[in-house]
């Protein structure tokens, strides 16, 4: 009873917190600001939503476009981060040439990368997937390196004791016990893709929710820069949710699939 | 072994810089699509003597600077007190998801529009991205306190403001650190963005410049840069991670969202 009543007080506060910020909100764009070139009403923010999704649906083109850009650089991330970030658990001498380069590229903020790219591949869908590509793979190779590394000695011990070849090592032993770590890896790339998304429509893109929060921008179309805002944020919670889910199937043997 | 692999990190380095050289040098004729190091080394030459370089990194480096000390002065009050209250921490809860979940980029056009194209607008951005991830550790470090500290605590009799001074502070540091460092590389990244989208200073705004006029080896000296800004600034805050909280193992620098 009493944890009832401290969930339902938990959801009193939140739910307050939320339509007293959004009324506050209303309240400063209608009466204190006034100015639909700055901001506006939560309410013409929704409105504006239902009329591109549901009414003359011009949300979907540029959906569609981001998706695919993220799709393709999201996949290459995963085909060449987690084997790379394997290989470098593995072989001490991979890992010691890789890893000044890939430190060096980590840390860059990924947007300087943005011009040179656009100058090697042009403004086609080269350089957009690159971009993503560029913003994904370190999460998931560090991860993936990292998992690998952290590996407990005592499994890999038993593997000695049963005679288990280099092989079976791999695939029985520090394969499935790195999944967890390369999925936490996956997990953080989904938000760093998606930045990647936004950076590469920026740079000459016709089309594309970057291009749509750009262009909205630039011409003070607040109502459509915010649901661009809103779709981005929906984006990055459903694809982290995608992810939790296929965690929580993936490594069932560990009960807090949360992570940090 | 830590020699072994400082050398072949190097040599990894000075061989990569060498190929590049010899290869821009023998297949291409135009520096336009990547130009050799030789290039890039005066190119960065000229800009610093003609103190250009100079007036874009302080402009940089100002803005960054700000928004990350208010970040922190106001990200660590926030946390503390969300640590410390559970209404408090259940009504900034969604806002701050939602801060959360909105990327970088996205929100940059809004900020513009409302702060203008100068310093502040930057300063801004710097904030936004910083705060939400020292507001998070900071409230994780204050609730995560072992209880027996706050027993300690109570039977020297500590006033409730040495309480918070001497025993939480200190206890959620490590936590407030690691979320300066994950601040610390999105901010970098933000700056740059807001830079680029509209400003007159700052290396966002070189590195626009020199896209927009082909003017490739500005183009990679901006580059270079940037990397080694994020370089030194990771490694900083590293190092005083290790310094400030030396039993946490922080191998994990792999948590940057």
């Amino acid at each position: 009873m009493e944890a009832l009543t401290r969930n339902l007080n938990s959801t009193i506060l939140r739910v307050g917190s939320v339509l007293a910020g959004l009324v506050f909100w209303h309240f400063l764009a209608t009466t204190v600001i006034n100015d639909t070139t700055f901001l506006v009403s939560p309410i013409v923010v929704v409105a504006t939503g239902y009329e591109m999704l549901f009414v003359n649906g011009e949300l979907y083109p540029h959906l569609f476009a981001s998706s695919w850009i993220f799709f393709y650089g999201f996949l290459l991330a995963i085909v060449a981060g987690v084997p790379l970030g394997f290989l470098m658990a593995l072989s001490q001498i991979v890992r010691d040439y890789v890893n000044p380069w890939m430190t060096t590229l980590y840390t860059t903020p990924r947007i300087a990368f943005a011009p040179v790219l656009l100058l090697w591949f042009g403004v086609g869908g080269g350089a957009k997937v690159s971009i993503v590509f560029l913003g994904c793979v370190f999460p998931i190779l560090i991860n993936s390196y990292y998992g690998m590394r952290v590996v407990n000695r005592e499994y890999v011990e038993l593997a000695r004791s049963f005679r288990l070849n280099s092989r079976a090592l791999f695939f029985k032993i520090l394969l499935p016990a790195s999944v967890p770590f390369v999925l936490a890896g996956v997990r953080l790339a989904i938000g760093r893709g998606l930045t990647g998304v936004a950076i590469a429509e920026w740079f000459g893109a016709t089309e594309g929710l970057g291009y749509l929060i750009f262009f909205a921008g630039q011409t003070l179309n607040i109502p459509t820069l915010f649901v661009g805002v809103a779709v981005f944020a929906a984006l990055g919670i459903f694809g982290f949710e995608v992810v939790r889910r296929v965690e929580a199937y993936a490594t069932p043997w560990k009960t807090d699939a949360r992570g940090s | 072994m830590f020699k072994k692999e400082i050398v072949r990190g190097a040599i990894s380095i000075s061989v990569g810089v060498v190929i590049w050289e010899i290869l821009t040098r023998l297949l291409l004729e135009n520096e336009l699509l990547i130009p050799p190091p030789s290039s890039v080394l005066r190119t960065f030459w000229t800009l610093a003597a003609s103190g250009k370089l100079n007036k874009h990194f302080e402009a940089t480096l100002i803005e960054f600077a700000y928004g990350f000390s208010t970040a922190c002065t106001l990200g660590i009050i926030i946390g503390y007190f969300m640590g410390m209250y559970k209404w408090f921490d259940e009504i900034m809860d969604p806002w701050i998801a939602t801060l959360y979940s909105i990327p970088v980029i996205a929100i940059v056009p809004l900020i513009i529009i409302w702060f203008g194209i100068g310093m502040l607008s930057k300063i801004i951005v710097v904030f936004k991205i910083t705060v939400v991830a020292i507001i998070l550790n900071t409230a994780a470090g204050i609730k995560n306190l072992d209880p027996v500290w706050l027993e300690l605590a109570q039977s020297l009799r500590l006033t409730g403001w040495q309480t918070t001074y001497k025993i939480r502070f200190p206890g959620a540091l490590p936590y407030i650190i690691t979320g300066m460092r994950l601040g610390v590389g999105r901010a970098l990244l933000a700056v740059v963005v807001a830079e680029l989208m509209a400003s007159n200073a700052g290396l966002g705004y070189l590195l626009r410049d020199s896209s927009e006029t082909w003017d490739s080896p500005k183009l990679f000296v901006t580059v270079i840069l940037l990397a080694v800004i994020g370089l030194v600034s990771f490694n900083l805050i590293k190092r005083l991670e290790q310094r400030m909280a030396p039993w946490r193992q922080s191998a994990e620098w792999s948590s940057e969202a």
